[in-house]
C-alpha cells in the first residue's frame, strides 16, 4: 500500500476529555505507528486556532491524511472537514475518534479510559489510511411537481408553485377536489365557510394553465431520484375505461389527507344502530343543508356531543386528533344559533384548545351554557335508549370526574367527535414514493421538529394531515413550506450529490441481482442488456445494506469500504 | 531447440481421488501432457515411492499438483516435500485450496471422531477397544503410522503455495488451461487463483434472474421445480452468487444449487458470511418469529456455508 | 488480575451511536471495555465484520440499531435482524457462545439504555472468560 503521511490532533477540550484520559500519552502510543508524521495535542482544537493548526499542519508536514481525536463525529465532523480542506486535503481524508462522549465521559479510570482512547485513536489512522478523496456529483433539476392530493394542502401547494411559474401535476383520486374539508360547513375557531375557503383555491387551479388537473386519478408508478423522476399516473374514465401516462418531474408532495374514524367500532355508542347518534361528518351534513333534525323530522332539543371517538384511547388510536375539540365547540355554537333553547351536552376527555385564538373561542362558547361533563378516557359514557315516559329519546350516563357524581342526562341526538386515521391506502402510497410510516400509519418525516415536511427519501415531501392529525392553518403552513423547498431547489437548478455512495464494480457484479430488492430509495437499477446491477448515486442515501449484502463483494461502500471497516477493527483490538 | 520435457508431480493428501480423475477425464490430452512431460511422481496413476521423492534434488520439478487436504502428518511430510522438490506447487481442487469436504471435520474433535470411528461403530467386534495410535510396539518391533492430527488444514496452512486450482473436482477444461498455461509459461502473479472466473456463478448460469425475496426454503426434491429461472428464487440453496465461476455452471444446469467448491470471490473474506449476508437480507419478513421460521428451513447451515472451505473461514482459519 | 473482555461494537450512525454519544453528554458511567465502530445502519454490518472482531481477539461483538419501524433509511435494521439469527446460528457451530454476540435496537434517546447493555454484556462476557480462538488453531502440525 502507498505510504501516507498522517497528521494526528488529539484534543483536550479543555478539561472534558484531559480531566479522564491522559492527551500527552495518547500522542506519545502513536508517535511510533507506521506512516504517522505527527502527532499533537491541543486545548481546544474545534476552536479557531485549533482548526488553523490543522490547517497549518497539513501544509507544513504534506499530511496526506488527517485524524482528530475529539468529540462525537456527530459533533464536529464537518467543522474538522472544513480545517482540511482549507488546509488543501481533500475533507473525506480525514477520519475522527471519539475520546469524549464515548471515552473521557463515559469512564472515570484514567488509566482504562486513556487505553481505550488509545485504541481508537489507532483505530481511526488504520482506517484513514484507506480512505480516498471523494468528490461531490452534480444532477439536473427538472422543474416539475406531482401534487398527490387536492384538498387543502395539495391546492394550496400547487398553486405555490403554478404562481411561481412552474408546472404542476395535480393528481386527486375522486372526481372533485377539496379534499375532507369540502365535507365541513363553518370552520373553528372564526367560523369562516369552509366552502368560501375552498372555492376561491378551486378556482385559481382549474384557471391556472400551468397546472395539469387529473381527477379520478391515481399514481400508479415513481421511479427515479430527485430531479429526476418518472411518475406514472392512471386516469379513470366514466365508462370503467382507464388511461395510463407517465410525466417526468422532479419533486413529489404527498397531500393524501386522512380518513375519519369508523365509529362503528366503538360498538356499544350504537352508531349504526341507535337513529340518532350520528358522527361529526353526518352532523356537518345537517349544517350544510341547513337542517338539523332527528331521523323522523323533529328538531333536537337535547343534543349530547361525545368527543374522543376512536382517539386518546389503547383500544384505538392514542394520539389526539387536534381539531375535534374546536370542532365539538362550533357544533354548540351553531346548534344554539339554530335553536337557543336547545340544550348542549359537551362531553369530554380534556379541552384541548391549543391553537391560536381557540382559548378565546372556548371561553366564548362556554358563554352559550354547554353543560360540560369530563370523563375518563378508559372509562366511556354509556348510551341506552330512554323510556316512552321520558321527554326524550336516549339516555347518556356518564362518570363525571370533575364532580365524582355518575350524572344521567337527556339526548335527542348523541354527535361523536369521530378521530383522524391514516387512509387505509397509505401503505400503497409509502410504498409508491419510498417513505416511512409510524406504526399509526402516517407519514414520517425526515426530522420531526427540524425537517418537518421532507422525507427521508429526497424530492419526497409530505404536508397537511398524510403526516398526522392537524388544523387547516398548519396544513396551509406546510404545503407552502414544502413549495417553498421546492422552489430553492429549482432554483439553484442542479442538485448536488454527496460523494458517499454505493457503487457497483461493473467487473465483479455477476447480475446475481441479490441487491435488488434491498435498496429502500430503489437506487439500484438491474441493466437487462448488461446483466449487471447499478447504484443511481443520486438517489442512494449510502446505508450499506446493498453492500453487505453483495455475495461478491461487487458492491463498494464508498468512505465505509470493507478494507475501511477492517483496518478500524483490526485497530480497536490493539 | 529441442525443449526439454517439463518435470512434474501429482499427489494426493486427505482427498477422496476425483482430483486426480478430473485429470484423466482431460481423455486424449493428457496423453500430450505424457508427451510435453515426465510424470515423476503420482501414487494414483504411475508407480513411485517417497523415496524417490526424496532423492530429488531441490527444485528439480517443474510443477507439483497438490490436491486434498492435511489430516495426518503423512500429508504434511509430502506437502513440505514437494515444496521443497518443485519449482511451482500448486493446491489442486477444492481440499488443497480451502480444506473441501474433509475440512467439515472441524466441526467435530479429534476425539469423537476417534470414537465414532473405532468405538462406537456399529461394525466393531464387540469388545474391541482399539484406536490406533501413532507409535506401537508389534512383536516386540517399532510401528509407526502417520499420526492425526486434531484439525484439517488447507494445503497453504503448511507450505507456502504458488496457484490455486480450485473445484470438486477442478473442471477437465480448466485443468487443460491450467497445464498449458505452465507449458506456455504464462502464468499470473504468484498466490493468485487460477482456472477460474472473477465473477460469480451467475454471471454464466443461463437461468432468468429476477428481484428476490424468499419466503420459504427448499430441498430440490420437495418442489416442482421451474428449469429457466433462478433456483435461490425458488427457495433452493444456491451458493452461485457467491461462488467463483468456472465449472461450467455443472451443478444448477443439473437442478441443483450451486454448492461453493469453486470458492469466494476475490477480496471476499470470508465465503460462508458473505453468503449468509446476502442470503438473510432476502428473507421476506419483518417479524423475529417468522424470520426464525423461515431460516428454520436451512438445517446445519453451518456446513452449507463452508461445504468445501470451513478450514479457510475466518474463524477456522490459522494464521500462518 | 482480573480478566477484561475487549468487546467491539458496530452501532448505526442515527440512533446508536447518537444514544452512546448521549450518554455521554448524560455522564452515564459504563465500563470502558466496548470498543465503537460507527457504520451508517446495521445493514452495513456484514458478519464477516462479527467474525475478524472475533478472531482478530474480540471477546464479544454488540451490535446496535435503531428500532424496528424506526430505521433511517426506512428497513435497514430488518436486514440485520434477519442476518442475526443466522449468524449467531453460525458462531455457536463454530463454537461460540451466544452470550458473545448481542443484537440490540437503542434509540437515540436511549442513552441509559445503551449503558445498560453495555454493562450487562461486558459481565457476561467477563464471565465467560476470554474467547480462545488463535490459540485454539495452534496446530498439531509435526513439521514445525
Amino acid at each position: 500500500m502507498e505510504r501516507q503521511r498522517i497528521g494526528v490532533f488529539v484534543c483536550s477540550c479543555g478539561t472534558n476529555i484531559a480531566h479522564h484520559v491522559d492527551v500527552d500519552a495518547v500522542c506519545e502510543s502513536v508517535q511510533g505507528m507506521p506512516d504517522v508524521a505527527i502527532a499533537s495535542s491541543y486545548r481546544y482544537m474545534c476552536s479557531n486556532p485549533g482548526q488553523e493548526m490543522i490547517a497549518r499542519g497539513i501544509q507544513e508536514h504534506q499530511l496526506t491524511r488527517v485524524v482528530i481525536a475529539a468529540c462525537s463525529p456527530r459533533m464536529h465532523e464537518k467543522t474538522f472537514r472544513g480545517a482540511c480542506k482549507r488546509g488543501g486535503l481533500n475533507p473525506y481524508l480525514c477520519e475522527m475518534a471519539n475520546i469524549r462522549e464515548q471515552c473521557s465521559w463515559v469512564h472515570s479510570d484514567r488509566l482504562a479510559a486513556t487505553e481505550k482512547a488509545k485504541a481508537l485513536t489507532s483505530a481511526a489512522i488504520r482506517r484513514v489510511r484507506h480512505h480516498e478523496p471523494l468528490e461531490s456529483l452534480t444532477a439536473e433539476m427538472c422543474p416539475n411537481t406531482l401534487v398527490i392530493g387536492g384538498g387543502i394542502a395539495g391546492l394550496t401547494a400547487a398553486l405555490e408553485l403554478a404562481d411561481a411559474a412552474h408546472d404542476v401535476f395535480l393528481v386527486e383520486k375522486t372526481e372533485r377536489l377539496g379534499g375532507n374539508l369540502a365535507r365541513v360547513d363553518l370552520t373553528a375557531p372564526h367560523l369562516d365557510s369552509a366552502r368560501d375557503l375552498l372555492t376561491e383555491r378551486i378556482t385559481r387551479v382549474r384557471d391556472n394553465p400551468r397546472i395539469k388537473l387529473l381527477l379520478n386519478s391515481e399514481l400508479r408508478n415513481l421511479v427515479g431520484y430527485v430531479g429526476n423522476f418518472s411518475a406514472t399516473v392512471r386516469t379513470n374514465g366514466a365508462s370503467g375505461a382507464h388511461e395510463e401516462k407517465t410525466v417526468d418531474v422532479g419533486n413529489v408532495i404527498v397531500a393524501t389527507g386522512y380518513q375519519e374514524f369508523d365509529a362503528g367500532r366503538v360498538t356499544h355508542y350504537g352508531h349504526g344502530k341507535l337513529p340518532n347518534v350520528v358522527t361529526s361528518f353526518e352532523f356537518e351534513r345537517m349544517l350544510r343543508t341547513g337542517r338539523i333534525e332527528t331521523r323522523d323530522g323533529r328538531l333536537p332539543q337535547y343534543v349530547a356531543i361525545i368527543h374522543c371517538v376512536g382517539s386518546r384511547n389503547k383500544e384505538f388510536h392514542a394520539y389526539c386528533s387536534r381539531v375535534c375539540c374546536m370542532t365539538a365547540l362550533k357544533y354548540s355554537h351553531e346548534l344554539k344559533s339554530a335553536n337557543p333553547s336547545c340544550y348542549v351536552s359537551d362531553i369530554y376527555v380534556d379541552m384541548h384548545a391549543f391553537g391560536k385564538g381557540c382559548e378565546d373561542f372556548y371561553k366564548t362558547t362556554s358563554e352559550v351554557k354547554t353543560l360540560f361533563l369530563m370523563f375518563d378516557k378508559n372509562e366511556r359514557p354509556v348510551i341506552r335508549k330512554a323510556a316512552p315516559s321520558d321527554d326524550c329519546d336516549m339516555l347518556i350516563e356518564v362518570n363525571e370526574t370533575l364532580s365524582g357524581e355518575r350524572i344521567e342526562i337527556p339526548a335527542d341526538m348523541v354527535i361523536l367527535m369521530v378521530g383522524m386515521e391514516a387512509r387505509s391506502d397509505s401503505g400503497e402510497v409509502a410504498r409508491l414514493v419510498n417513505i416511512s410510516q409510524d406504526r399509526d400509519g402516517w407519514f414520517m418525516e425526515s426530522h420531526p421538529k427540524l425537517d418537518p415536511v421532507a422525507t427521508t427519501t429526497d424530492g419526497i415531501y409530505i404536508v397537511g394531515t398524510c403526516a398526522a392529525p392537524k388544523d387547516i392553518p398548519d396544513s396551509v403552513a406546510q404545503a407552502r413550506a414544502a413549495a417553498a423547498r421546492i422552489l430553492g431547489k429549482i432554483a439553484k437548478g442542479k442538485i448536488e450529490i454527496d460523494g458517499v455512495f454505493a457503487e457497483v464494480q461493473d467487473e465483479r457484479c455477476s447480475g446475481c441481482r441479490m441487491c435488488n430488492e434491498l435498496c429502500p430509495y430503489s437506487a439500484i437499477e438491474f441493466n437487462l442488456d448488461t446483466r449487471r446491477s447499478h447504484v443511481i448515486p443520486a438517489a442512494c442515501k449510502a446505508c450499506g445494506a446493498c453492500v453487505a449484502a453483495c455475495p461478491s463483494g461487487a458492491i463498494k461502500g464508498r468512505h465505509f469500504t470493507v478494507e475501511q471497516l477492517h483496518a478500524q477493527i483490526e485497530g480497536v483490538l490493539l | 531447440m529441442a525443449a526439454r520435457k517439463l518435470q512434474i508431480a501429482l499427489y494426493w493428501g486427505a482427498a477422496c481421488g476425483g482430483c486426480d480423475v478430473a485429470v484423466l477425464d482431460t481423455n486424449e490430452f493428457i496423453l500430450d501432457v505424457a508427451a510435453a512431460a515426465d510424470i515423476r511422481f503420482w501414487p494414483i496413476a504411475v508407480d513411485g515411492k517417497y523415496h524417490d521423492l526424496e532423492a530429488m534434488a531441490d527444485s528439480e520439478l517443474d510443477l507439483a499438483l497438490f490436491n486434498g487436504a492435511i489430516r495426518n502428518s503423512e500429508n504434511e511430510h509430502v506437502a513440505k516435500l514437494l515444496r521443497q522438490k518443485s519449482k511451482l506447487l500448486v493446491a489442486f481442487g477444492s481440499c488443497a485450496h480451502m480444506g473441501g469436504i474433509p475440512g467439515l471435520a472441524n466441526l467435530v474433535t479429534k476425539d469423537e471422531i476417534l470414537a465414532t470411528a473405532y468405538l462406537s461403530n456399529a461394525s466393531i467386534e464387540p469388545g474391541n477397544q482399539t484406536i490406533p495410535q501413532a507409535r506401537t510396539a508389534v512383536d516386540g518391533m517399532p510401528l509407526e503410522i502417520p499420526s492425526f492430527y486434531r484439525r484439517v488444514y488447507r494445503l497453504c496452512d503448511v507450505v507456502d503455495v504458488d496457484y490455486f486450482v480450485p473445484g470438486c473436482p477442478p473442471a477437465p477444461d480448466q485443468v487443460k488451461a491450467v497445464l498449458l498455461a505452465v507449458v506456455k509459461g504464462e502464468l499470473p502473479p504468484l498466490g493468485s487463483v487460477v482456472g477460474a472466473s472473477e465473477r460469480a456463478l451467475c454471471d454464466d448460469c443461463q437461468r432468468t434472474k429476477s428481484e428476490k425475496m424468499v419466503r420459504h426454503f427448499h430441498r430440490p426434491f420437495e418442489i416442482l421445480q421451474d428449469p429457466s429461472r433462478c433456483l435461490l428464487e425458488q427457495g433452493i440453496l444456491c451458493m452461485g452468487s457467491a461462488t467463483r465461476s468456472g465449472c461450467g455452471v455443472r451443478c444448477p444446469n443439473s437442478n441443483q444449487g450451486c454448492r461453493g467448491c469453486y470458492g469466494p470471490l476475490p477480496g471476499v473474506a470470508d465465503h460462508g458470511a458473505s453468503f449468509l449476508s446476502a442470503l438473510a437480507s432476502i428473507v421476506d419478513s419483518k417479524d423475529p418469529k417468522e424470520i426464525d421460521q423461515i431460516l428454520a428451513g436451512l438445517p446445519d447451515f453451518i456446513s452449507f456455508a463452508y461445504r468445501f472451505g470451513l478450514p479457510a473461514s475466518t474463524l477456522q482459519r490459522s494464521y500462518r | 488480575m482480573s480478566f477484561e473482555p475487549k468487546i467491539v461494537g458496530f452501532l448505526c450512525n442515527w440512533c446508536s451511536y447518537t444514544g452512546a454519544d448521549l450518554a455521554g453528554t448524560s455522564r452515564i458511567q459504563y465500563p470502558p471495555n466496548l470498543r465503537v465502530v460507527r457504520v451508517m445502519c446495521s445493514a452495513r454490518i456484514e458478519p464477516t465484520f462479527v467474525l475478524r472482531a472475533l478472531a482478530g481477539g474480540a471477546d464479544g461483538v454488540l451490535i446496535c440499531g435503531c428500532h424496528p419501524g424506526d430505521c433511517h433509511y426506512s428497513e435497514g435494521n430488518y436486514k440485520a435482524m434477519r442476518r442475526f439469527p443466522l449468524l449467531k446460528r453460525l458462531l455457536k457451530d463454530h463454537g461460540v457462545d451466544n452470550d458473545r454476540v448481542r443484537l440490540e435496537w437503542v434509540s437515540a434517546s436511549e442513552g441509559q439504555r445503551f449503558a445498560d447493555i453495555v454493562t450487562d454484556m461486558t459481565e457476561r462476557v467477563r464471565a465467560l472468560g476470554p474467547l480462545r480462538i488463535k490459540s485454539d488453531l495452534q496446530t498439531d502440525l509435526v513439521e514445525r
